[in-house]
């Protein structure tokens, strides 16, 4: 158990590879949402973000792929300063794959499309690698059968499914995870959260905020609590969840356990 | 009653209007409103993204150009443009008017048509932009693959109705003197009307209108159902929280 420690400026040797979040504050006109956050995710970790509502993670996961722009601070995947004026911030998202709450599939789109449209425009694939790519991807996920259907066809469980496989198919390097169960009718979870289990056992880099405590108990190598737009607490899941050391983390434990 | 009939309905000079009604009116009349009708959506699409644009510099001029053309009446823009570019020297499409008449429907178009496809846009979930973005997209191609596309279809019944208004408005070019061979419905249908003293020309030229305006709305509105319900699937499905509106022409 360890409170966050500020480092200090990191050298370009240690940036080789996972994430880096060094000191990273946002703000939203006056309200500082992120007030210095710094967090390390080594390859292959799985960190788990828990806190309460507002507290900032949907925020601080934005930024680890530049959807929101820090207003200061340093964020590096995988050897890249994504917040670097110079960064190629297209290419260096294209490496990090994220999965929102509402799926936020493209309805316009037949599922296949959905998973195809990335590698044709980003990756510039030929139409029928694409597809290929996409059905062994959607094949894995066990919704396959799914292609020809629109996203308003499937269900909430699918949805999500397809919407993993859909980041999966860019190869990522990390994936990001937002409350990726929390839309989900409750007989649905269990199968998202297997796939998350199944791609954390294939040894992928993965943050997750997430309010599945047992997922994380289970799977997190490391869990964070975030409130108030800052990190309270860090440490091994078991430590973390069964052993908090500040009152806002014993209370929020108390309320959803 | 027997007047009545022979001043609308006399099927003789129906009959003789016909050909040149079909031919030349109904085809120029299509080839202004169709042709106002792209210039209006690109320049359109153009302003709408100018209209959502942080920078001031950006958005003030698209705010400007909307304003004055949806504050001006049609006329008066057909006029200006029609007759006054020529005078003054602007003439991209030389001394005939024909240009000029598809240019001014289209700039008055396209004033309307940015603020339809400015809501459709906006109301097209910020998730989708974020998880193209996420995907690697670049802006531009988020907006022209992901959300253009949804914007547009939620807003089809709007841009139709639109069309069904460029296509009445393209009637008002007649008064710049277009030639035969330019000439489209309505004006055609006015001459014969000064010459014969009989409005049964008129009246053909309104079915001419009638039977373009009418289908579209139905076409349109059938196609929007399709669009909302799905490709192949006639069972019903969750409809998207944005309202359907019907077309009104
Ligand atoms: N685009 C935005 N503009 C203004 N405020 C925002 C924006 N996004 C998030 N916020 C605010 O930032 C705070 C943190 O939000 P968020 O990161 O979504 O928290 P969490 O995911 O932990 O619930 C909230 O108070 C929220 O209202
Ligand atoms: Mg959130």
């Amino acid at each position: 158990m360890s409170m966050m420690a500020q480092d200090a400026k990191i050298d370009a040797s240690e940036h080789s590879k996972g994430i880096q979040i060094r000191d990273v504050r946002k703000s939203f006109g006056d309200t500082e949402v992120l007030k210095g956050v710094s967090l390390d995710v080594s390859l292959r970790e799985v960190v788990c973000i828990i806190g309460p509502s507002g507290s900032g993670k949907s925020t601080l996961l934005k930024c680890i792929n530049l959807l929101e722009q820090p207003t200061s601070g340093e964020i590096w995947v995988d050897g890249i300063e994504l917040t670097a004026k110079s960064a190629d911030i297209n290419a260096a998202r294209a490496r990090v794959g994220m999965v929102f709450q509402h799926f936020n599939l493209f309805p316009h789109l037949s599922i296949l499309e959905n998973v195809t449209m990335a590698l044709r425009v980003v990756k510039r694939l030929p139409a029928k690698k694409a597809e290929e790519i996409a059905v062994r991807q959607l094949t894995r996920l066990g919704v396959d059968t799914l292609s020809h259907l629109r996203p308003a066809d499937c269900s909430g469980g699918q949805q999500q499914r397809v919407a993993i496989t859909r980041a999966l198919a860019m190869e990522p390097q990390v994936m990001l995870f937002d409350e990726a169960t929390s839309a989900l009718d409750p007989e649905l979870v269990k199968g998202v959260l297997d796939e998350m289990r199944a791609l954390a056992l294939d040894g992928m880099t993965m943050v997750v905020v997430t309010h599945e405590m047992a997922f994380a108990r289970e799977v997190a190598d490391r869990v964070v609590f975030m409130d108030n737009g800052q990190i309270v607490e860090t440490g091994p899941a078991e430590e973390v969840l069964t052993n908090p050391q500040t009152d806002r983390l014993q209370n929020f434990l108390s309320q959803v356990l | 009653m027997e007047e009545f009939l022979h001043t609308f309905f006399d099927l003789d000079s129906i009959v003789a209007i016909l050909p040149v009604l079909l031919t030349e009116g109904l085809a120029n009349t299509l080839i202004i409103s169709v042709s106002a009708v792209l210039a209006g959506l690109l320049l359109g699409l153009v302003l709408a993204m100018m209209l959502m644009s942080k920078l001031w510099i950006v958005k003030v001029p698209a705010r400007i150009y909307v304003d004055v053309f949806r504050g001006l009446p049609a006329i008066l823009t057909i006029s200006l443009v029609g007759l006054g570019f020529p005078a003054a020297g602007i003439r991209p499409f030389g001394t005939s008017p024909f240009g000029y008449a598809i240019l001014a429907v289209g700039l008055i178009s396209a004033a309307y048509t940015a603020e339809i496809l400015r809501s459709g846009i906006q109301s097209i979930d910020k998730g989708q932009l974020q998880a193209a973005r996420s995907l690697g997209m670049t802006q531009f191609q988020a907006m022209r693959k992901i959300v253009i596309p949804q914007g547009i279809r939620n807003v089809l019944p709007a841009l139709t109705n639109r069309f069904i208004i460029d296509i009445k408005e393209s009637s008002l070019v007649y008064l710049l003197g277009l030639s035969v061979g330019q000439r489209e419905l309505y004006f055609i249908a006015y001459q014969q009307q000064a010459v014969t003293y009989n409005s049964s020309a008129l009246v053909a030229a309104g079915i001419c209108y009638l039977l373009m305006t009418i289908p579209l709305t139905y076409v349109v509105n059938a196609w929007d159902r399709r669009l909302r319900t799905g490709r192949s699937r006639p069972k019903a499905v969750p409809v998207p929280s944005q309202s359907t509106m019907e077309v009104v022409s």
